[in-house]
């Protein structure tokens, strides 16, 4: 079963195959699990929402169209959205920016063909690192924390201004490490 | 003006990308890039920065358990048949121990209640041959000889309490669908059931108690016969022997 692509899994587990459904989680499970503690920053609450995520799996596995993108950044794309979810509910923090499912907010996300290698990947996540720490702050509150530009604003106390521009320049800089690796 | 305006829409990009974008500001750069080529490009660059953000984290493993317990909330999964008849070394030692008391409990019960009947016959058998002592000691008992074909014995007979004790040696054993039925005979040569029995198995004699609740008085003797099992109304097999009082 480990040895089948994602595409032959996911469609097993379409018709119910549980033993599909388990090897997509023993080759995803540690990606998922990471980006939930990255969003919410607790333990139990990360594992809830990486269950909730798989389970979504286990019930949307009919939806996902291997032309649209990889399966693992559909799985990602579901994962944010139901951490981000979950950090709302916990803080109470009302839904500014992030709306409607998950699904119908899915970028365009390039197919699996060209996914970058692990290695550029690793570069990307040392670029966030090497960032100016204001500008740091502001890519994390967006991206980990669901934070609009208004929002980061008024938590950092900054004027909406500066949060524009050091998100601008953030993303300039990523873009650039992302294009040369 | 529209270059301006154009100019706005580019630089909300990256963060319309991270989803960051306030939503008015949003919805205004969604209508622009229904009619910008150039800022979809943009937009599309910016959105593989956004999209490998989120594969760029280091892996973390969440615990074990969180399979486990997975695995559980599953609804309606259909596992292979291959999992389905899958049993541990466990779970199959522990099945065949289990077996195998169940197989050693019932066998004990049978035992047990062999050995229940076994003693049931016993204490009856004691307490007939006791009566039988009783009797014999008894002043007014009479005895009467038998003297069969196949068997020799006597009879205690007292009147006093009504009682009778059938005591015959080398009874021959009978088939399953035979049984021994005692009479007493009337004066008229009616004969009325007094019980059945049958020899005990490796026993050379067998003591019946016989009562008669009118006395025996009323009749002039004692006979066997064999019959089938559950015994007869009037005697239909053979005679094993008769005693006149």
């Amino acid at each position: 079963m480990a040895n089948l692509d994602d595409n032959e899994l996911i469609a097993r587990v379409a018709q119910g195959d549980q033993q599909a459904f388990l090897a997509l989680y023993d080759r995803y499970a540690s990606r998922i699990h990471a980006l939930s503690v990255r969003i919410l920053g607790d333990s139990m609450l990360a594992e809830e929402a990486t269950q909730d995520t798989f389970l979504k799996l286990w019930s949307r596995a009919r939806m996902y169209l291997p032309e649209r993108g990889s399966l693992l950044l559909w799985l990602l794309t579901i994962a944010r959205h139901t951490a981000l979810d979950r950090l709302r509910l916990e803080s109470r923090r009302p839904i500014v920016t992030e709306t409607g499912d998950p699904e119908d907010a899915w970028p365009s996300i390039p197919d699996s063909d060209s996914l970058p290698e692990e290695s550029r990947w690793r570069s990307l996540y040392f670029a966030v690192q090497s960032l100016h720490p204001d500008q740091r702050k502001v890519i994390e509150l967006a991206y980990y924390q669901g934070l609009s530009q208004s929002e980061i604003a008024e938590v950092l106390g900054w004027p909406l201004g500066t949060v524009k521009t050091r998100l601008r320049a953030a993303m300039e800089h990523l873009r650039r490490e992302w294009n040369e690796t | 003006m529209v270059d301006d305006e154009h100019t706005s829409f580019r630089e909300n990009i990256p963060a319309f990308a991270l989803g960051a974008l306030d939503v008015e500001d949003a919805s205004a750069l969604e209508a622009h890039l229904q009619t910008c080529a150039s800022c979809r490009t943009e937009l599309a660059a910016y959105r593989a920065v956004s999209d490998n953000l989120l594969i760029a984290l280091p892996p973390q493993a969440p615990p074990a358990s969180l399979r486990r317990e997975l695995q559980s909330r599953l609804p309606g999964a259909s596992k292979t048949a291959h999992a389905r008849w899958t049993f541990s070394f466990g779970q199959l030692a522990f099945g065949i121990v289990l077996a195998a008391l169940l197989i050693l409990n019932l066998f004990s019960l049978l035992q047990l209640r062999s050995l229940q009947r076994q003693q049931a016959q016993l204490i009856s058998q004691v307490q007939t041959d006791q009566m039988a002592l009783a009797i014999l000691s008894y002043p007014g008992t009479q005895t009467f000889s038998i003297n069969g074909e196949s068997v020799t014995g006597t009879i205690l007979l007292n009147e006093d309490h009504n009682t009778a004790v059938l005591v015959a040696w080398d009874l021959p054993l009978l088939a399953e669908n035979q049984i021994y039925q005692i009479w007493l005979v009337e004066p008229n040569g009616h004969r009325v059931s007094a019980g059945l029995f049958r020899p005990e198995i490796g026993k050379a004699y067998t003591t019946q108690i016989i009562s008669a609740k009118e006395g025996f008085s009323g009749f002039t003797g004692i006979g066997v016969t064999v019959e089938p099992a559950g015994g007869s109304d009037q005697p239909t097999g053979s005679r094993v022997f008769k005693v006149d009082f």
